[in-house]
């Protein structure tokens, strides 16, 4: 009969489901007893950092013996964490690298431990802005690894004087003379924040938690009206990492606004013509105004999720501590947040950390802009980019603050 | 009965189901009244009716069926229920601990995860009481059976039933089960979602998020300006692009079919082939292709400059209205090999005598082609065309690889001019986390597909001729 | 007389120099996608080049060679297995489906018809996470196996063109049989299976491609585990932000490597896709 079976397949789905929901709330340290732990943790860094990591983690389970380690390593990049964190928090690694601008929405998500234990060092031994973005509301959320994760001004110096680089105009006339472009990725908020932060916009969050903008001032109107001029200049072109690299290769792109992650293409490409620096002034009604950055920082979080705090804990510590930083320095040429392996000689003379640093005197805190930002600002960057005036320009920042604010 | 349409079919489902929910009521406490022991006894154990009446493999079944559920209401099926009402009240807090120096995370509810098990929950619960239902019923009708001195349908006759007169069951039985754990549930939690404020402000594990109502569908039309408009402009081209990706494709992909399968033309099955490699290409690899070919940058632009074609490049997928006409004629290139394969097919079967009469009469090809190839296709092929047009109102690979929807415009809200409302829902839960709302629109699109098939299934009159079986 | 042949002829050549040209546009991305797998630098995907300057093999024998971050012998394994699995399973589960709505009397055939028609036209992104828990919850969380149920868990649904075929044979037939006797089960495997060959094709040979072409799917149930990507999901991240610099043209390459069996199969399969597809597609 038809019951029989549809017993059996119900009988068979209850028990399997009993069972799940079993293993579901099962405990986590039931082998406390033991004399020696197994520490199970999960780390995730980013395709490149693979073997460099593997090094970092065998050298601490060599340094701390006295508990069972097995740490299992997996790719998830620094920029995707949170989205890939939030898709099974459970499942997500326990110590894990990601870009400080996801710290905001992590916090919010309950996904990160405070960092306390050893906070004290972990703050003295770590640069101010660093330590900064890493910070949220006074209370320390991650351990600052990188100090890189900001944007300056790659040239080909052959094309370009020490003085053209001072100046957007100087450096737009000299590309149009060689026949060649200017690269900077305008349809993206994080670059185009560049324009209004530098005149002098701001972003910051209101008692309620709202976003607040101020983009569509009179200053702010000025300021497109130049990002209007310099996106629709000859020289200038916009797209994503591979256009840049792939322009300086062929020759079409002397000078491109980006990252220490594009250093090692372009310097290659360019040989002994690859200079980099701070980004340059632009004119706004005549006047020339220097171009602010976002400051950007990698850091290591604990997933509030993990089953081993505190040797998670240790572990990130670990990772981002002095020598692992010179480490990463020197094999990928990352950018030390740490104070000390920052003032190295050899960081120093590196030309792609070097400029960073110039720029980082102008740079602004991410720390105060929310996910509400990043796509309106791209929208207006891609209508700019797109050279659609269909629209004038004080209803774009109308429309583009509107969105930015608008209550979540 | 062979003509009858999808709509009155659904009306005429809705009442059989009504009426036998009132007849299964009536009749399962008239049962209990009309009972003898036992079967009253099977109303609280069940199999009851069965293990007394020498059914033994069955009674057990039910029985054990019995047991699973209650040890599962008691593990956790009831809290998972009990859950449900308020998706959890309990937040994610923390406790300091002195000799650690850390603050312990002490978890709190996860309401995502309790609303998917409580509706797991739920769902066991009422197939447990369907089987009960079925056990009262079996007791039952063993006490008639016994009353009239029939026997009783032995383990062995159950079983020979089901591999012939009960054969529907055997075969069903998995493909059912699954479609049900892996559609129908998910889908049940998806539809709930819409229900809740489920977004980046209310994540788990952090924060607790918990049922709001209908506001999310308020939002969408006119609560939330910007959502409304967004929805709403995206509704528009998401049906353009249906019609166009659906009618292009076939139209064309006829006319290629029939200029194959001409009388003239030679090597058929090399034209054939040809078009059937593009097919075969996995579709994420050529439209990604696609796109870097397309690119600003990209190696048509640059072709096009080296010609000296074009002055400076055309962008292809960051305008506007070319991204749009783009992905439209892109996807002529994915869809036309698929509607050519399928429509030749058909049109061999088109009786030749059709041609010849029409031939005599001095029709010309073109003639022939509106007044007997098209109607004749159009009468065979209108299930297949609507499923296509669903198909393409969720068509997420061609825009999401190719444009990504773009290029993003500051008049939609978290999407840009070529997003279909299904990319657009697809941004919201990656980018934004906001699942009530991308599960909102997922509720819209299903009611507009099933509007649309449901208008289309009526008008058509080349609906299932396939009850002269029975 | 004359004039009608002539024309005749004139048609022809028309007819098969527009075939020509159809041809090169349908071919052009593929001979393209082909060069790019063979080109040596760069290895971005914005060469300015269209055709590639300097050839080398090296992007198909790194596939296999370099495969420490992207373990393609290893993806291109799982996705065989992947791949064999699903397809026995879903047409299994597609055939009996369609047999019973077709061949199959019973009373809840026609709503049950119609929930399954309904249910397919949700989209399925959003259901996904809740498979992911469902898949968790049993402990198959990131495994192969579960992989082989999301593919072949909606088989049911696909029973639309598969029913059309089984409608188109003669009742008669399995009326012969039953007076001869015969169970349903006999019925289904004796006398319907073997005459079924296009559509049971038709079944296999789709379903045996789906793994090699999803890639949504299979990154929200894999996520970080790299060791079970199936190929699509490897070759898709290939192209991610950060890789696609140094792996595009080995993309190209992989690609084409799907590209081939496929191609093959397809090719091979031609006459059965078509009739498969053509008796049960065009009917309800």
């Amino acid at each position: 009969m038809k019951k029989l079976l549809a017993l059996l397949l119900a009988a068979a789905m209850v028990l399997g489901l009993a069972a799940c929901g079993n293993t579901n709330d099962a405990p986590a340290d039931d082998n406390a007893g033991e004399e020696k732990t197994v520490v199970t943790l999960k780390v995730w860094a980013a395709q490149d950092d693979q073997d460099m990591t593997k090094g970092m983690i065998d050298e601490f389970i060599a340094a701390n013996p006295d508990k069972e380690w097995d740490i299992t390593l997996a790719v998830v990049g620094e920029p995707d964490a949170k989205t890939k964190y939030l898709e099974d928090p459970a499942a997500a690694a326990d110590v894990f690298a990601f870009a400080n601008d996801q710290l905001r929405d992590l916090v919010a998500a309950g996904a990160l431990y405070k960092v306390t234990r050893n906070a004290e060092d972990v703050i003295a031994r770590n640069g101010e802005g660093a330590v900064g973005a890493a910070t949220l509301d006074g209370q320390l959320y991650a351990y600052p690894m990188t100090a890189d994760n900001g944007y300056f001004m790659y040239y080909d110096s052959s094309v370009f004087t020490a003085e053209d680089v001072q100046t957007l105009d100087g450096m737009l006339a000299a590309a149009e003379a060689a026949g060649k472009k200017v690269f900077m990725d305008v349809s993206n908020g994080w670059y185009i924040a560049s324009f209004f932060l530098g005149n002098g916009g701001t972003l910051a969050i209101d008692a309620n938690g709202n976003q607040t903008c101020d983009f569509n001032n009179a200053n702010g109107l000025a300021t497109a009206e130049a990002i209007k001029a310099f996106t629709a200049h000859p020289a200038f072109i916009t797209g994503d990492d591979t256009v840049l690299t792939a322009g300086i290769q062929d020759g079409t792109i002397a000078a491109g606004v980006s990252g220490t992650w594009n250093a090692d293409a372009i310097s290659t490409s360019l040989g002994e013509n690859y200079a980099a620096t701070k980004l340059p002034t632009f004119t706004v009604a005549g006047a020339q105004v220097q171009m602010s950055s976002f400051g950007g920082y990698k850091q290591i979080g604990v997933n509030s999720q993990t089953k081993f705090p505190v040797e998670a804990m240790d572990l990130a510590d670990w990772l981002t501590n002095e020598a692992n930083q010179v480490k990463r320095f020197e094999t990928r040429a990352l950018g030390p947040s740490n104070v000390n392996a920052a003032a190295s000689e050899a960081v120093k003379s590196n030309v792609a950390l070097a400029a960073l640093s110039l720029q980082s005197q102008f740079a602004v805190s991410q720390n105060d802009v929310l996910g509400a930002y990043w796509t309106p600002a791209e929208a207006f960057g891609t209508t700019m980019e797109a050279k659609d005036y269909s629209t004038d320009l004080q209803t774009l920042l109308d429309t583009m603050v509107a969105q930015i604010t608008a209550a979540q | 009965m062979e003509k009858e349409n999808m709509l009155k079919n659904f009306v005429a489902g809705i009442k059989s189901v009504g009426k036998s929910i009132a007849n299964g009521f009536s009749s399962f406490f008239s049962n209990f009244v009309k009972g003898d022991i036992i079967t009253k006894i099977s109303y609280f154990i069940m199999g009851f009716g069965c293990l007394a009446r020498k059914q033994i493999v069955k009674g057990l079944l039910y029985l054990g069926v019995q047991i699973a559920y209650i040890y599962y209401m008691i593990q956790t099926g009831s809290y998972y229920i009990m859950m449900l009402t308020t998706l959890g009240t309990q937040s994610q807090g923390e406790v300091w601990d002195e000799e650690l120096q850390i603050f312990k995370v002490v978890q709190g509810d996860n309401s995502m995860l309790l609303l998917l098990f409580g509706v797991i929950s739920v769902c066991i619960t009422i197939g447990f009481l369907m089987v009960y239902v079925m056990n009262t019923k079996t007791a039952y009708k063993n006490q008639c059976l016994l009353k009239e001195g029939k026997k009783l349908p032995s383990f062995k006759q159950d079983w020979k039933d089901l591999w012939d007169k009960n054969y529907h069951i055997t075969v069903l039985a998995l493909p059912i089960g699954m479609t049900f754990l892996f559609t129908v549930l998910p889908l049940i939690f998806m539809i709930l979602m819409a229900f809740t404020n489920y977004d980046k402000n209310h994540q788990p594990p952090g924060n607790l998020f918990t049922w709001v109502g209908l506001e999310n569908f308020q939002k969408v039309f006119g609560g939330n300006p910007m959502w409304g408009e967004t929805f709403s402009r995206l509704f528009v081209w998401t049906i353009i692009w249906a019609i166009f990706a659906t009618f292009l494709n076939y139209l064309f992909g006829m006319l290629l079919a029939i200029l194959i399968n001409r009388k003239g033309v030679k090597l058929k099955k090399m034209w054939r082939t040809i078009f059937i490699i593009t097919i075969a290409i996995p579709q994420f690899v050529s439209l990604l292709l696609m796109s870097k070919l397309l690119h600003d940058q990209g190696a048509l632009n640059n072709l096009l400059l080296d010609l000296g074609w074009i002055s400076s490049y055309i962008p292809f997928l960051t305008n506007a209205t070319y991204a749009k006409i783009v992905v439209i004629v892109i996807n002529l290139w994915v869809g036309i090999p698929y509607s050519m394969l399928i429509t030749s097919g058909i049109l061999m079967n088109i009786p030749a005598d059709l041609y010849e009469a029409s031939h005599i009469d001095g029709a010309n090809a073109v003639q022939q082609f509106f007044y007997i190839t098209l109607p004749y296709m159009l009468h065979v092929t209108t299930p297949y065309m609507i499923t296509q047009f669903v198909g393409n109102i969720n068509n997420f690979n061609v825009i999401y690889l190719l444009t990504g929807g773009g290029p993003l415009s500051l008049d939609l809200y978290q999407a840009g001019s070529s997003d279909l409302l299904v990319t657009w829902l697809y941004k919201l839960t990656v980018n934004e986390q906001n699942y009530a709302l991308a599960s909102t629109i997922g509720i819209l699109i299903f009611i507009i597909c099933a509007t649309l098939s449901l208008i289309t299934y009526n008008k058509t009159s080349a609906v299932q001729e396939e009850d002269t079986f029975s | 007389m004359k004039n009608s042949k002539t024309k005749r002829t004139v048609a022809n050549v028309v007819s098969h120099v527009f075939l020509t040209i159809l041809s090169i546009i349908w071919l052009l991305p593929v001979v393209w996608l082909l060069m790019q797998s063979f080109r040596e630098t760069p290895t971005g995907a914005f060469p300015k080049a269209i055709i590639p300057t300097t050839w080398t093999l090296s992007n198909y024998t790194r596939l296999f060679t370099e495969t420490d971050l992207f373990n393609f012998p290893r993806w291109f394994m799982n996705t065989l297995v992947v791949a064999i699995a699903s397809c026995i399973l879903t047409t299994i589960l597609t055939l009996l489906t369609a047999y019973a709505f077709s061949r199959l009397r019973f009373k809840a055939r026609k709503p049950l018809m119609n929930v399954i028609l309904i249910l397919g036209m949700f989209p399925g992104f959003m259901s996904m996470i809740a498979v992911y828990h469902i898949l968790k919850a049993i402990g198959l969380a990131q495994s192969l196996l579960s992989l082989v149920l999301v593919y072949s868990g909606g088989a049911a649904m696909g029973y639309y063109v598969a029913k059309g075929f089984f409608d188109t044979i003669p009742a008669s037939i399995d009326e012969a049989a039953m007076l001869d006797g015969a169970t349903k089960n006999q019925i289904f495997w004796q006398i319907t299976m073997p005459l079924s060959k296009p559509i049971v094709i038709y079944t296999v040979l789709t379903s045996f491609i789906s793994p090699w072409v999803d890639f949504i799917f299979v990154s929200v149930i894999m996520k970080d585990n790299y060791q079970n990507y199936t190929v699509a999901l490897g070759l898709y991240q290939m192209l991610a932000r950060e890789n696609i610099d140094a792996y595009f043209t080995r993309f190209c390459a992989g690609a084409v490597l799907i590209a081939i069996p496929i191609t093959l199969l397809f090719i091979k399969m031609q006459k059965y896709y078509v009739s498969g597809i053509t008796a049960g597609g065009a009917k309800g």
